[in-house]
């Protein structure tokens, strides 16, 4: 059958990464950034320093989930690993090394980036369920490293306080302030970055396997190699992510990797709209706010979190940043499905 | 007995039939053939109703079938045998046939000796597991099975697409002996066979029916066929 | 010793009772069913309520709980994972994980946080050289056997088990020959479901009863099915005696790391095992 989709022409070696380069456009990014930073900045008075640089950190951790399953379409339930393993290095290293915040925080991300390496060797072979539960099994071997095989140096369930650190040049982290302006320069970067690399061919590339993984290997590309390094960058930048939070609280313990904050994560990208970045920051602020919030009124708070769920998943796929756009584009988005298909 | 009409079907945003028409009469056993990629297979699966066409409308013995799903399709007497050649590996060839038999309500040994006549070698085949099948065993068991129940149309999609001369031949004699008693739409490319069993043929190309062939003649004639693929 | 490789085997039981319903699910409907240790937790909690409104008699309560459980099963096979058939699997995952979420609220609300005490059903024990077993333990394996040899002639022998067996080689064909699989995927579903709850309250005087327990056991379910094979009954009865048997040993050196090790063998599984057979993407 005569289906066209759009992949570039096979170059050799990796060079769709070159394209990242080459993308460079005059686009909105300067002021969407500039639009969140105000955004940001409204909060603080509101809901405090702390609070704030927290949504932040958590808005970095949603972007880095949605490189992996809203544009690859692989559900990771052990993706707070790696927010873990970056906060945990950091700390550690804080403690035992040197208490020079800045080179922890490269120790930090390098172990998260390290680690995604190893595991996603194991994992990029699998895909759907299989995928989904091996990473959450490997989010409970690392749980169990923090608790209990290396306690000696994690403290175990007690946790490890960073409150070590020393200051680097201008960048004194026991102050908030400084917290918050770091937290947000990161994340304008990692958006700014991941906007380039999904506008850029590999993003094409990577949405491509999502939509036939078969056909891109049929064109020559070594899809596997895109699987693993999707992986690993979206979980470095949650290490990345992991290392700002633990600045922020000057403390990491064993809970920083409940899988069942994988769940919080995954909540975030479907209420925001998965599959885009703009989503992810929305769906992360919104969550957050609900997160801390709500359980004030509502004391069931994880039947009311399931409900919720359920009809995101039932009614509102595309989550709230999918609506808008359904609606702005008008009713031209519904005339669009194609109609057929599978019949039940 | 079958008429589709104008029927579009979508595989997600991709249109991969356009305003497909064709129809079957009682007792006519015909062939479809055209290009890889022509969309014959969608064709079939679309009438077996495993996919729904988006629009267009599929009349079977004067019931819409279009949309109806799979199962229901199939109790009305439509069978399809795939081009993919699976049977179900895990069970035993008997037990294919036992599937099918308590699908259509028929008596196992019923079923079990009229697919025998087919094949007579299959006859000691019967205990075996299916998976250790060969092609062309798993096709003439697959037709067999697709005969369970006395169906009123059968959809097979290139029966002897990879298997050896020998085989070819059986199935030939097989579809021969068929042609009268069922209705047929078989996507074929060997082309010796369409000739000498075709009642009419459907050539299709990049999701159109560009052509309908009826006369005797014509059809006979092979060379003239060849050139639509 | 000896001890440890009951406790292995009574492990391992326990999770082939859990971990055939995943199975199945999984390789009938393709589905990974976080629900299941929803039901699983249920299950538990009825059984509890249920014994002293029958005087205390464990079998007839076991029953009863069973039975029970599965409408609630079907409800959630019905309007939940049916109406994602076909679907991206990670809806599936996502919505039966929000039921998982939900259930365990309800339990908390119902029967409280604090863990509730199973005695042991039948308290003897056997002297075997210088170990001392629990009976109860040994009619787990017992059991475990038993249902093992009665769902193999089951799939092998009845036309139902058939249907399934037929399905998970070829789900269309099944369709294409006049056979509904959903249904029977629902009949499979649900007899998954009562093995789980029947797995859970064996397992209850062993373990703290509390919310939370579904949630490990599931975790561990499904390594099971992934070293075993999705939709292979055989190798998830092979690999839950296995990986019980690893957790036991692993208990006896380090006992924190017994699940974990449960893991690790699953990675090291899924580094070798070819994993054509793995993934539903978009087929």
């Amino acid at each position: 059958m005569s289906v066209s989709i759009e992949i570039p022409d096979k170059p050799g070696g990796a060079p769709a990464l070159g394209g990242v380069i080459q993308s460079m456009g005059r686009d909105r990014t300067l002021l969407e950034m500039a639009i969140m930073t105000a955004v940001f900045l409204a909060l603080w008075p509101v809901i405090g320093q702390h609070r704030v640089t927290d949504f932040m950190v958590f808005c970095i951790l949603v972007l880095s989930f949605d490189l992996l399953y809203g544009y690859m379409g692989r559900l990771s339930f052990g993706h707070v690993l790696y927010y873990g393993t970056g906060g945990y290095m950091f700390s550690v290293f804080i403690n035992y090394a040197t208490p020079n915040p800045l080179l922890g925080m490269v120790v930090g991300i390098v172990a998260a980036m390290v680690v995604a390496m190893a595991v996603g060797l194991i994992v990029s072979r699998a895909d759907g369920a299989p995928f989904s539960l091996t990473n959450l099994a490997f989010n409970q071997i690392g749980v169990f490293c923090a608790l209990s095989a290396f306690a000696e140096w994690t403290k175990g369930d007690n946790g490890l306080p960073s409150t070590k650190m020393q200051p680097v040049w201008f960048l004194d982290f026991l102050q908030k302030p400084v917290n918050f302006w770091f937290s947000l320069f990161w994340l304008l970067l990692v958006f700014y970055f991941l906007k380039r690399l999904t506008r850029s061919p590999y993003g094409l590339l990577v949405r491509s396997i999502k939509e036939d993984e078969s056909r891109v290997r049929f064109l020559g590309y070594n899809t596997f190699f895109y699987k693993w390094l999707t992986y690993v960058i979206s979980c470095t930048l949650a290490g990345l992510a992991g290392v700002l939070i633990t600045l922020n609280y000057t403390f990491v313990s064993p809970h920083a990797m409940d899988p069942n904050s994988n769940l919080d994560i995954i909540f975030a990208s479907l209420l925001g709209g998965a599959g885009n970045l703009y989503g992810a920051i929305v769906g992360g602020i919104l969550y957050q706010l609900i997160k801390n919030f709500l359980p004030m009124w509502v004391s069931d708070w994880e039947a009311f979190l399931g409900i919720v769920l359920l009809i995101l998943v039932f009614n509102f796929r595309k989550g709230v940043t999918g609506f808008v756009v359904d609606r702005l584009a008008g009713r031209n988005a519904a005339s669009m499905q194609p109609r057929g298909g599978e019949a039940r | 007995m079958l008429d589709v009409k104008e029927i579009d079907v979508y595989y997600g945003h991709a249109k991969v039939l356009h305003d497909v028409s064709l129809s079957v009469n009682q007792g006519e056993m015909t062939f479809v053939i055209g290009r890889n990629g022509a969309g014959k297979t969608t064709l079939l699966k679309t009438i077996c109703g495993v996919r729904a066409p988006g629009k267009g409308s599929i009349t079977y013995d004067g019931q819409e079938i279009a949309g109806v799903p799979a199962e229901k399709v199939a109790r009305r007497g439509i069978r399809m045998v795939a081009q993919d050649k699976r049977v179900f590996g895990s069970l035993t060839v008997r037990g294919n046939i036992e599937l099918a038999a308590y699908a259509a309500n028929e008596s196992v040994s019923k079923s079990v000796d009229k697919v025998v006549s087919l094949y007579p070698k299959l006859k000691d085949l019967l205990h075996l597991k299916a998976s250790s099948l060969s092609g062309g065993q798993r096709e003439i068991l697959l037709i067999g099975r697709a005969l369970v129940g006395e169906p009123k149309l059968l959809l097979i999609d290139e029966p002897t697409e990879g298997l050896a001369v020998v085989v070819i031949e059986d199935i030939f004699r097989i579809l021969g002996e068929m042609k009268s008693r069922v209705s047929a739409v078989i996507v074929e490319q060997n082309l010796s066979i369409v000739s000498r069993l075709a009642d009419r043929v459907f050539i299709m190309k990049e999701g159109k029916i560009e052509k309908t062939i009826s006369e005797k003649a014509e059809i006979a004639n092979t060379r003239e066929l060849e050139r639509y693929l | 010793m000896i001890q440890t490789l009951v406790q292995g085997l009574t492990i391992g039981g326990i999770l082939y009772f859990v971990s055939v319903g995943l199975s199945l699910t999984f390789g009938t409907m393709k589905i990974v069913n976080f629900a299941h240790a929803a039901v699983y937790c249920l299950g538990i909690y009825l059984f509890i309520t249920i014994m002293p409104l029958v005087g205390g008699m464990h079998p007839l309560a076991l029953v009863i709980a069973m039975a029970a459980i599965v409408p609630f099963a079907y409800v959630v096979e019905r309007y939940v994972i049916r109406r994602l058939y076909g679907e991206s699997v990670d809806y599936t995952i996502i919505a039966t994980y929000a039921v998982l979420l939900i259930s365990t609220n309800v339990i908390k609300r119902v029967w409280g946080v604090q863990p509730q005490p199973v005695a042991d059903p039948i308290g003897k024990f056997l002297d075997m050289g210088d170990a001392t077993i629990s009976v109860y333990r040994l009619s787990i394996v017992a059991l475990a056997f038993l249902v093992f040899i009665g769902l193999s002639l089951f799939f092998s022998r009845s036309v139902v088990g058939k249907i399934v067996v037929a399905a998970l080689d070829d789900n269309e064909g099944v369709r294409r020959l006049g056979l509904d699989v959903n249904r029977y995927f629902s009949i499979v579903f649900m007899l998954g479901s009562a093995l789980a709850v029947l797995g859970g309250i064996l397992y209850a005087p062993m373990t703290a009863v509390q919310p939370y327990m579904g949630f490990t056991i599931l975790l561990l379910g499904f390594a099971v099915v992934i070293v075993g094979g999705m939709g292979n009954l055989n190798g998830t009865f092979f690999a839950a005696i296995g990986l019980g048997l690893v957790m036991a040993i692993t208990g006896r050196f380090w006992s924190q790391a017994a699940e974990t090790m449960v893991f690790i063998v699953m990675g090291i599984v899924l580094i070798f095992k070819p994993l054509e057979t793995y993934g539903t993407s978009g087929k």
